[in-house]
């Protein structure tokens, strides 16, 4: 059995993202990392594998630099590793994208496939549910947990109010939110495995997926407003009123 | 904020993708593990043993040594690995450095193949921790004048004497300590359950907090005859261990040198006085630019050296060059940091006067900083001024 897992590549959370001329400035990340919900994914698809056999197959599509990110997931124990390579992605929307990754999987063999719920750079949330459209398969978002047993798989999701479980059978598409688990770090035997795996690197056109027109235009991206700076107050007069604006402005007591 | 190693010259680019994973790997646990608790360590005066355990489970534990278990990286990822250590604090370099270099070193290099087979792989994965017995109460950079003796009794070695500022010592599974063997410096490994060997902890230091520094007491110690290290007579032996984790250092100096700048940096970008970041004076920016300077010029000795010791065109005396460079810049990086920092450098919230203390020590032990000027002394001249004697 091979379980898909899609990694997308994204500014590091804890880096600073730049804007310039409308557009973010991808030359000035400092650091590029997989998005976090997706390495829950990964850690699933990996917890998965042990329990239950399988190959774990990593899958993303995006430009050359995304390429390192593979290898990071085979230095977890990751056994397949496909990059579709595409450049330009601000132009492409995300039905291309799941077209491109239902194609990539269906080469891959793979009917269980792991996602994160949602990128944490676009946080658009589309690639579980629409992957699971092209595909025919049921989509589970929101998950923490999968295990495999007969006749399907039963998954832990959060639910209003407490958590629900949900079985369901191949095809299917569980998109992750964080976990309880920690995650697993690489070591040094996980690098040197990693550093021989190939990586399959292939173009849309070698899946056979005809990228059509994007029907979406992004117009311009833009900073968070800068945050107010903070208030100073100085010596015990300033008592009622630092205490009013803690009840009334900020709520905290 | 994502930690931004300071690489002025583009060093990373010399890396290979291999050394760029395993650094990464290192340098995300220190971010997640290390600076979050070292300080309570400190306060604490403990090595926490999850450290240990992590450090094993990372596999970077003798990071250089091939086959038994050992990892089998190169001396760049090595340098590497100790830079991201000692980012964190020089206790925790000072730890692998002892495990891997000290300890698993002779034994991988002089050890019978029993031993190797015995030791290494439980080593290599952090389940036994080692440390190293060269210096005496009254011998430290004079070993070759060392006490300890070992008798040869037929059925077993007799070890009697002491060794002092031991790091790793209370803590250790078993010893590589050196004596002399009827007068040849010679090696034996001395494990914690042996009759007549204790190792109490050396208390009240103000200097790595979070490394146990032990003295390793020998009374009428009987070691079994087939824990003698066959492969090495003399002080080539203790002197082969000190090359490697030297080497270590001058890589780990540069870690606590870039983990100084990056908060002097920002502490001078965000500290406003006379209503304006003191980061826009001439006087900090001159400071700020002569760190940026020696930081670069250590790592490429650094890297430099990492290169030599890979294809192995290199000599002691490199070493001394670069670990007391390294060691020296990275103390006056950590002084002039503190004097950035003003009266908040002296607290803990800052790593500042952490860093500072340590390096003291890491000035001072693994060949002096003096003693490294004298071995390149002699190599300029020729001439040997370590001692009166002709």
């Amino acid at each position: 059995m091979a379980i898909g897992v899609l990694l997308k590549q994204v500014p590091d959370t804890t880096a600073k993202i730049g804007v310039s001329g409308g557009r973010v400035d991808e030359s000035a990340v400092s650091k590029w990392s997989m998005s976090p919900y997706d390495e829950y994914a990964l850690e699933s698809a990996l917890k998965l594998k042990e329990s239950s056999g399988g190959d774990v197959v990593a899958i993303t599509c995006g430009p050359a630099r995304a390429g390192k990110m593979l290898t990071d997931a085979a230095a977890v124990g990751a056994d397949t590793l496909m990059h579709v390579q595409i450049d330009g992605q601000d132009s492409i929307d995300s039905t291309q994208i799941q077209s491109v990754l239902v194609a990539a999987l269906e080469k891959a063999g793979c009917e269980v496939v792991f996602c994160g719920k949602q990128a944490a750079d676009t946080n658009g949330g589309s690639t579980g549910p629409g992957v699971a459209m092209l595909m025919g398969a049921s989509c589970v978002s929101h998950v923490s947990e999968v295990s495999a047993d007969a006749g399907g798989y039963t998954a832990l999701r959060a639910s209003s109010g407490g958590a629900e479980r949900v079985h369901v059978s191949a095809p299917c598409v569980f998109a992750f939110d964080k976990g309880l688990e920690e995650l697993r770090r690489p070591n040094v035997r996980g690098i040197m495995m990693a550093k021989k795996k190939v990586i399959e690197t292939v173009s849309p056109e070698d899946l056979g997926v005809s990228m059509g027109e994007s029907r979406v235009t992004v117009i311009s991206h833009s900073p968070p407003p800068e945050k107010p700076p903070g208030q100073k107050f100085e010596g015990a007069d300033s008592v009622a009123t630092v205490v009013s604006k803690l009840r009334d402005e900020a709520n905290v007591i | 904020m994502a930690y931004e190693a300071l690489d002025f010259y583009d060093i990373d680019a010399l890396l290979t993708e291999e050394e760029k994973m395993v650094r990464d790997m290192v340098r995300d646990w220190v971010d997640k593990e290390v600076i979050p608790n070292i300080e309570q360590a400190c306060h604490e005066g403990v090595f926490p043993d999850k450290w240990r355990v992590d450090l094993g489970e990372m596999g970077i534990l003798g990071a250089p040594l091939k086959g038994y278990g050992c990892p089998g990286l190169s001396y760049i990822a090595y340098g590497l690995i100790c830079q991201e250590l000692e980012r964190g604090d020089s206790g925790v370099r000072s730890f692998a450095s002892v495990q891997g270099s000290l300890a698993m070193y002779p034994i991988w290099d002089f050890g019978s193949e029993e031993q190797k087979n015995h030791y290494l792989p439980r080593m290599a994965s952090g389940e036994l921790i080692g440390c190293f017995g060269l210096t005496e109460p009254d011998y430290g950079s004079n070993p070759g004048d060392m006490i300890t003796r070992a008798e040869d009794k037929g059925d077993y070695y007799l070890l009697n004497g002491a060794k002092m500022w031991i790091t790793n010592g209370t803590i250790a599974d078993l010893a590589v300590v050196w004596a002399k063997l009827d007068g040849v410096i010679r090696g034996f490994i001395v494990e914690k359950d042996d009759s007549g060997f204790s190792a109490p902890e050396m208390t009240g230091k103000h200097s790595l907090k979070a490394s146990v520094t032990s003295e390793l007491v020998f009374q009428d110690c009987m070691i079994p005859k087939d824990r003698i290290l066959p492969g090495v007579k003399g002080l080539k032996g203790p002197f082969s261990c000190l090359n490697n984790a030297r080497f270590g250092i001058s890589w780990g100096a540069v870690g606590a040198a870039q983990s100084c700048f990056n908060s002097t940096k920002e502490y001078a970008l965000s500290r406003i006085q006379f209503g304006h970041p003191i980061a826009s004076f001439q006087l900090v920016q001159n400071k700020l630019s002569w760190m940026l300077r020696e930081i670069t010029k250590a790592q490429l000795l650094a890297f430099h050296l990492g290169k030599k010791k890979d294809d192995g065109t290199w000599i002691p005396e490199h070493i001394s060059l670069a670990k007391m460079n390294n060691v020296d810049i990275a103390l006056e990086i950590a002084r002039m940091s503190r004097d950035i920092h003003g009266a908040n450098g002296i607290l803990d919230e800052y790593p500042i006067m952490r860093h500072m203390a340590n390096l003291e020590s890491v000035k001072t032990y693994e060949g002096t900083h003096d003693i490294h000027n004298l071995i390149l002394g002699k190599h300029i001249t020729g001439i040997q001024s370590f001692t009166r004697e002709p």
